[in-house]
């Protein structure tokens, strides 16, 4: 019996997160395949639809890192991503869409562990948690 | 806090309407904007006006609101103010729109004597509009004694305190008999009831009295509603049932007061994509939902409007598909606000959550890391 | 020459279960139809598994919206890649084939399957406890009988067009013995005929019969749905409105633009009504003001529904979609299918009867309409 592989969709800013993640391949560190990296300028260009669309068109899990509060390359970005990602969490949580599914970590240049900890203990998590409800709706 | 008094023999709506008139005749005001009956009679529009001639055809407080005032604030002060001093009367919700469309920079409040209303409460349009003669006798006995049977929901939740903002106050709850309490809220307020030599000596304890025991029925019935509703709407089945009818009309969005982007990032190109992603979107899931992304646009308009939502509910009223748009916006709103501590429409003051923020704050949102982990 | 088919069942059972077999076979990619929602109401749905088709109604009396916006957003970028069939009534097709000539969508790799329409019911129906449900019986004995169904949209009633034109295949939902039992579909196209074949006795029964299409029924319908539109003119006496009148009707609008948004033919990204042309700023309230020293706000009421009567009428099909959307009930659809028919006479167009055919503003005459010169 084929065991559940969830759909990760992964975030990671340009600079913080990014590093991270080549950090941890310098490291030969791996992370499970079935979760997608995607890369953007910096966390604060995230906006409610790249959460929202992932989990109703087919991921089971949302996950975003970018740099430590007071690093961000742009200054003020990761602050920002920290209160929309709040507004979204806010939102999923009074609709009891699964707030659980969408996790914001910081995860610095050289933190490469950290890393892939994050993206192994969140599969661990959603594995847990079973397929996302949202995502077979035909309807939405 | 004191307040002047100002007639009202002849009812409510008379006593304000004759206040405005005197301001307009007097100079004091250019011009003013409020809701004037439309000539078929069967409905009320906002009319910007310098003459009082159609002033027998203005309701201040009409059976229901077609357009949110704010809105209209905004069409004439999106681009700065005029050299026209606008006195504007309107409802509490539509001064909290107010509110959160000035610090939107969608309205200049500069040339504007806002004027706050006490408010009965607003009829669904579509009720009123089955019988627009019955609707009005409704209100106007509602108005005479100050209770309407049923209004729209979000009315039956509103706070009855008229915000800050609003430069001057008119108290009709808690005014003695034929009168009207006229309240400075602001340095431009108060000059005003200089301008009419009008002094703020009566007191308002038993308005206040009224005020707090209206406040306590309302916060009441929120806590309540809210509570039901809560249960109602948990997780995609039911979610997804509540908007089943939902056609992507987008006129919730439209009518918003909130909602003031020319081109909405849902109608725009960027939900614009290839045959070939419908169609692997449909072969997931076996079919695919035709207009595409009805559940991203709801949830998405809420992810960005709703820490500005002031539950006016022009959105039920709009929608023809008879969705309870503006009690889920509601609900999702008041839990984003609690969030930040912030109330929108409360205060001119109080900056807008997403344009500020702290260095150290909203420690649940982050998920703590422990390098104990170790994967199963 | 009406080559037709004549199914073992129903025309909406027939049907599904020749999509579902369809979609088994691979011989389309997806089938865009009326599926039913939750809320005891229906929405288009791109099924692509035939197990899915069982639970659709591609011949719900329902227009939750007019599917040449589904299609048009479907090819807007390219065309399709591969068959799909979409079951369409005859107004969303033509306006569909209005989009194609304005470069909004592509006709290409798409089987039209069109039913002979009886109409849809308005939108506030489904409110209704009971709903659509409740309406179906008398509708279809209206269709077996080539009457008007009671409660029809305005719109639908007075529609002259409701027999398809530019589908692949039509469904005789009217004028056939009895649809409900034994339905029939008339192959306008080789690509129709071609799909339909070896798809099995199990939906289709010996009979191939060879139409035609337009019965006595269908002849006496079309007399009835004319004098419909003739009552309607005569009731509403539309040229005898003057601004008066018109303000009358449009008095209640709140300046949503809902109509817009549901209308099919109005594709514009951005309308000019919406856009910062029609934003006025202090200036130009206050000339209008000095001007007229009343001003209705947000203004331009009228002018807006002038407006879009000017840019979209000549294209529209009539499916009453704005009608059912405005939230002050006007009725929207009696003005501009009015206007519309008389500007398309004017051209002797009819919008969407071919594809090839020009929309009448693309292209001029050196020596034509001396009337109009003063």
């Amino acid at each position: 019996m084929k065991s559940f592989q969830p759909k990760i969709v992964y975030f990671l800013c340009t600079w913080c997160g990014t590093g991270g993640c080549e950090t941890a391949a310098s490291y030969r560190m791996s992370y499970p395949e079935n979760v997608l990296i995607s890369r953007v300028n910096c966390t604060g260009s995230l906006s409610a639809v790249h959460i929202l669309r992932p989990l109703i068109e087919g991921a089971d899990g949302v996950v975003i890192s970018g740099c430590h509060p007071g690093d961000c390359h742009f200054e003020t970005g990761n602050y920002r991503a920290r209160r929309r990602i709040a507004v979204v969490k806010s939102l999923l949580e009074t609709l009891g869409l699964g707030p659980e599914r969408v996790w914001f970590r910081y995860v610095a240049h050289g933190e490469g562990r950290r890393f892939v900890d994050t993206a192994a203990e969140f599969n661990d998590h959603i594995k847990k948690l079973g397929p996302n409800p949202l995502k077979m709706r035909r309807n939405t | 806090m004191k307040g002047a008094q100002i007639p009202a023999p002849k009812g409510i709506a008379d006593g304000i309407l004759s206040f405005l008139k005197k301001g307009l005749q007097e100079g004091i005001f250019d011009a003013l904007l409020l809701p004037v009956k439309v000539p078929a009679g069967d409905s009320f529009s906002y009319v910007l006006m310098r003459e009082t001639d159609l002033m027998d055809q203005a309701s201040p407080l009409p059976p229901v609101m077609p357009v949110q005032g704010a809105k209209a604030l905004s069409n004439l002060t999106r681009y700065g103010n005029g050299a026209e001093k606008i006195a504007v009367p309107m409802r509490p919700c539509e001064i909290r729109a107010a509110v959160e469309l000035h610090k939107l920079e969608q309205v200049n409040l500069e040339n504007v004597f806002l004027i706050g209303l006490d408010c009965p409460g607003v009829l669904p349009l579509k009720e009123y509009l089955k019988n627009p003669k019955k609707g009005d006798a409704l209100y106007r006995k509602a108005l005479q004694e100050w209770a309407l049977e049923s209004p729209r929901w979000v009315c039956e939740i509103c706070d009855p305190v008229s915000p800050e903002a609003a430069d001057l106050h008119i108290g009709i709850m808690g005014a003695p008999r034929g009168k009207l309490f006229l309240i400075p809220n602001t340095p431009k307020g108060k000059k005003l009831l200089k301008r009419l030599d009008l002094k703020a000596e009566s007191s308002l304890a038993s308005r206040q009295t009224e005020i707090k025991k209206l406040a306590q029925k309302r916060t009441k019935n929120k806590e309540r509603a809210l509570r039901a509703l809560r249960q109602e709407v948990r997780g995609p089945e039911r979610l997804l049932e509540i908007f089943a009818n939902c056609i992507n009309c987008h006129n919730c969005m439209r009518v918003c007061p909130v909602c003031y982007c020319r081109q909405c990032y849902f109608d725009s190109e960027a939900l614009k994509m290839t045959p070939d992603n419908y169609l692997m979107r449909a072969q997931r899931k076996g079919g695919l939902r035709l207009m595409p992304d009805t559940l991203l646009f709801q949830l998405g308009r809420m992810s960005h409007m709703s820490l500005s939502c002031v539950s006016c509910g022009m959105c039920e009223d709009a929608c023809p598909m008879d969705i309870p748009v503006s009690r889920i916006f509601t609900l999702v709103a008041r839990d984003a606000q609690i969030v930040f501590g912030y109330l929108a429409g409360r205060s001119l003051q109080e900056p807008l959550p997403q344009v500020i923020y702290r260095e150290e704050e909203l420690k649940e949102v982050e998920t703590p890391y422990q390098e104990t982990y170790r994967p199963s | 020459m009406d080559t037709a088919f004549t199914l073992n069942e129903g025309v909406e059972e027939g049907l599904k279960k020749i999509l579902s077999s369809l979609l088994e076979k691979g011989k389309i990619q997806a089938a865009m139809v009326l599926d039913h929602t939750e809320g005891g109401g229906a929405a288009y749905s791109l099924i692509t598994d035939p197990q899915m088709m069982a639970q659709t109604r591609p011949l719900l009396p329902l227009m939750p919206a007019n599917a040449a916006l589904a299609l048009s957003r479907l090819t807007l970028k390219e065309p399709l890649s591969g068959p799909v069939a979409a079951v369409v009534r005859p107004c969303e097709l033509r306006a569909f084939v209005e989009l194609v000539k304005r470069g909004q969508g592509s006709l290409d790799h798409f089987i039209f399957i069109s039913p002979v329409c009886g109409g849809v019911y308005p939108l506030q129906e489904t409110l209704v406890k009971g709903g659509i449900e409740k309406k179906l019986p008398e509708y279809r004995e209206a269709m077996r009988q080539g009457e008007i169904a009671v409660d029809i949209r305005e719109a639908c009633r007075t529609c002259e067009h409701f027999v398809p034109t530019g589908a692949d295949m039509i469904v005789a939902a009217m004028g056939q013995d009895d649809p409900e039992t034994h339905g029939t579909v008339f192959m306008q196209t080789d690509r129709a005929a071609e799909l339909i074949q070896d798809l099995g006795e199990v939906m289709i029964a010996e009979k191939q019969t060879e139409g035609p299409l337009e019965t006595d029924l269908i002849r006496k319908h079309q007399g009835l749905r004319r004098d419909q539109k003739k009552k309607l003119a005569q009731e509403m006496q539309l040229d005898q409105s003057g601004l008066d009148g018109l303000i009358e009707i449009f008095g209640r609008c709140i300046g949503c633009h809902g109509c817009r948004a549901v209308c099919p033919i109005c594709y514009c990204e951005l309308c000019v009504f919406e856009s910062r042309d029609f934003e006025p700023k202090p200036v130009d309230f206050e000339r209008d003001l000095s001007r007229k020293g009343r001003l209705r706000v947000p203004p331009d009421t009228l002018l807006y529904h002038l407006g879009r009567l000017n840019h979209m009428a000549l294209s529209c099909v009539g499916c009453g979609s704005c009608t059912d959307v405005c939230p002050v009930d006007i009725p929207v659809s009696s003005i501009f299918i009015q206007v519309g028919e008389s500007l398309q006479e004017l051209f002797d167009y009819l919008p969407g009867r071919d594809p090839e055919e020009e929309v009448p503003f693309t292209k001029y005459e050196t020596e034509e309409f001396a009337e109009f010169e003063d």
